[in-house]
């Protein structure tokens, strides 16, 4: 039978599922919304919004890898954009940026310090810290919000970060394939990638390798936060500002992305390809609901049952490709 | 053959997790060219002694010597630059990651690009699958196969295989021949001979007397967390060793003095 032939490949790859439930729902959203969701305009936000979530989940990906978890990413996201926004009034844009990747950076530190240190378990920790840096940028903004003035909106630094369309595309489009390429090559063909999926794997035998597993596990924070913050970084130059709110909740879009993409919490294995691809139905659903004008009130319940059904879907293909 | 200066010397070693006691004032001396068996029940502290030497656990008291030097710090990445290499017979394998990827976990060979250290995925794959299959590997499995995919015994060769080619100064063997077939226990047991002629100290752990006593220069035998027993099988039979094993506790030690 032509279908069992497909069993290896579903088995070996998990990121499969999602892949095709994407192809599914490309098709019936763009077959039952009249035009209003399959055009130019409208697939240029969703790319947009992809490439800011699928950056985020990149590096909780990587946290997931190791066997931990980071949902601090959207408070991290939310830091990212104040710091860039605060900093790209005064200095060039570039290193605005490169500042919101720092403070991305010591919040990665913190979280990763505090796992590795403590041993308390990361769900924890970095439950402590999605709300401490929530409140942080609350008490920042003081409930208005930070924006550059119009005036400012402009230069190609401001542009290349998210600021603009290049080809028709947000140029945070590019830095995301930029980033994935780069995070693929170090995952797969690097020391750095063997030894964080072998932490994911079996900490204890890594240990044993005398393969430093705290350190890995820090990187891998520190690079999650990295990438959350350069999110908010570009969603920043895309919106021009930003408050208090920004970016709440999107860690559990991201952790559900890296999930419905072939990510196994427990650790070990994860795809990165995967993780875009959930981060892009989770875009898709989101805009196919404000496209056919479903109530706001609906919306988070709606994309809950999709996701939940994707998730089912993906799993019950997972087991039929694992049945001989 | 044994050298006067011992290459580990262990010293009034005691170990506690949490309130047990799992290694218990022990002291013995390991010597280069040596093949000690490690011989005890199950839970008698073996694989915690040999978790120490290896790095995984520091102890709570006592002094550990490695070629004459006190050790100081102890992590297993220690222990592997000084030449350790461990065979352990829980942990040791990524079920996750490929055969290569395992074999050359924490110290993978590398070609660089532009500076930046890239696997070098050919001589990972040739070169652990000319070592592994010499322990034993279905002809069918390939080295980018996940160890998940593996039998037990082909589990033990991936490991056994690594020893090998990583060898150095010291090989520990824990329960080595657990999983395999007779044949391949014999190879294995061939090579514990063949590195201790090479001049490295070799560890067997077993808890089969009878096995190791034919291979074995000197057999320390540990109790509770105790040494027991130390004396070379020049100086014991295996009869009068299981013996000791079976009183349990009796302090025993015998050494040919020529």
């Amino acid at each position: 039978m032509a279908m069992s032939a497909a069993k290896p490949l579903i088995r070996r790859n998990a990121e499969i599922g999602i892949f095709l439930i994407g192809a599914l729902l490309v098709i019936l959203f763009a077959s039952t919304s009249d035009g209003r969701w399959a055009n130019l305009y409208n697939v240029g936000t969703i790319v947009q919004v992809t490439a800011t979530l699928g950056l985020m989940s990149l590096g909780v990906a990587l946290v997931i890898g190791t066997g931990e978890i980071d949902i601090s990413v959207g408070s991290t996201f939310g830091m990212g954009a104040l710091a860039y926004l605060w900093l790209a009034a005064h200095v060039d844009p570039l290193a605005a940026a490169a500042a919101a990747i720092i403070v991305g950076a010591a919040i990665g530190l913190l979280n990763g310090l505090l796992v590795t240190r403590t041993g308390t378990p990361s769900l924890i920790v970095t439950l402590g810290t999605l709300m401490i840096f929530r409140g942080i940028a609350i008490a920042l903004t003081e409930g208005f919000s930070f924006s550059i003035p119009y005036a400012a909106r402009k230069g190609w630094s401001y542009f290349l970060l998210g600021g603009d369309d290049f080809l028709d595309f947000n140029t945070a489009l590019y830095w995301l394939i930029a980033v994935v390429a780069v995070l693929l090559a170090m995952l797969k063909a690097t020391p750095f990638g063997n030894r964080l999926l072998a932490v994911g794997g079996s900490a204890e035998s890594a240990h044993s390798r005398g393969v430093r597993v705290g350190r890995i596990k820090l990187s891998a924070f520190v690079l999650c936060g990295m990438l959350a913050a350069f999110a908010g970084t570009l969603e920043a130059g895309k919106l021009g500002f930003a408050d208090g709110s920004m970016g709440r909740l999107m860690e559990l879009q991201a952790i559900a992305s890296c999930v419905l993409g072939g990510c196994v919490l427990a650790g070990g294995r994860i795809s990165l390809l995967g993780a875009l691809m959930g981060a892009f139905v989770l875009s898709s659903i989101q805009s196919y609901l404000v496209v056919m004008g479903v109530q706001p009130q609906w919306f988070v319940l709606i994309l809950g049952v999709i996701v939940v059904l994707a998730a089912y879907g993906d799993k019950s293909l997972r087991q039929w490709a694992l049945k001989r | 053959m044994t050298n006067d200066h011992p290459l580990i010397q262990v010293k009034n070693l005691d170990l506690y997790f949490g309130a047990f006691h799992a290694l218990r004032n022990v002291s013995v001396d390991f010597h280069a060219g040596e093949l000690v068996g490690l011989v005890g029940d199950n839970g008698a502290g073996k694989t915690t002694l040999i978790r120490v030497l290896c790095g995984i656990h520091a102890p709570t008291s006592g002094e550990v010597f490695f070629d004459g030097r006190k050790v100081e710090k102890f992590h297993p990445k220690l222990a592997i630059d000084q030449g350790i290499e461990t065979i352990q017979q829980s942990v040791g394998l990524c079920d996750n990651l490929s055969i290569a990827r395992n074999f050359y976990l924490g110290r993978e060979p590398v070609k660089r690009i532009l500076g930046i250290p890239f696997l070098d995925f050919a001589l990972m794959r040739e070169k652990s699958a000319r070592v592994i299959r010499q322990f034993g590997l279905r002809d069918n499995v390939s080295t980018d196969d996940e160890v998940e995919r593996l039998s037990g015994g082909e589990r033990q060769s991936v490991k056994i295989g690594r020893a090998v080619e990583f060898k150095n100064r010291v090989v520990i063997m824990d329960e080595p021949t657990n999983h395999l077939s007779v044949r391949e226990r014999e190879h294995v047991n061939e090579l514990a001979v063949q590195l201790k002629e090479q001049g490295l100290l070799v560890i067997y752990i077993t808890h089969d007397i009878f096995q190791v006593h034919k291979l074995a220069d000197r057999i320390v035998i540990m109790e509770n967390g105790a040494k027991v027993a130390d004396a070379s099988t020049d100086a014991m039979t295996a009869e009068e060793l299981e013996e000791v094993i079976r009183q349990g506790g009796r302090v025993v030690e015998k050494r040919e003095t020529a």
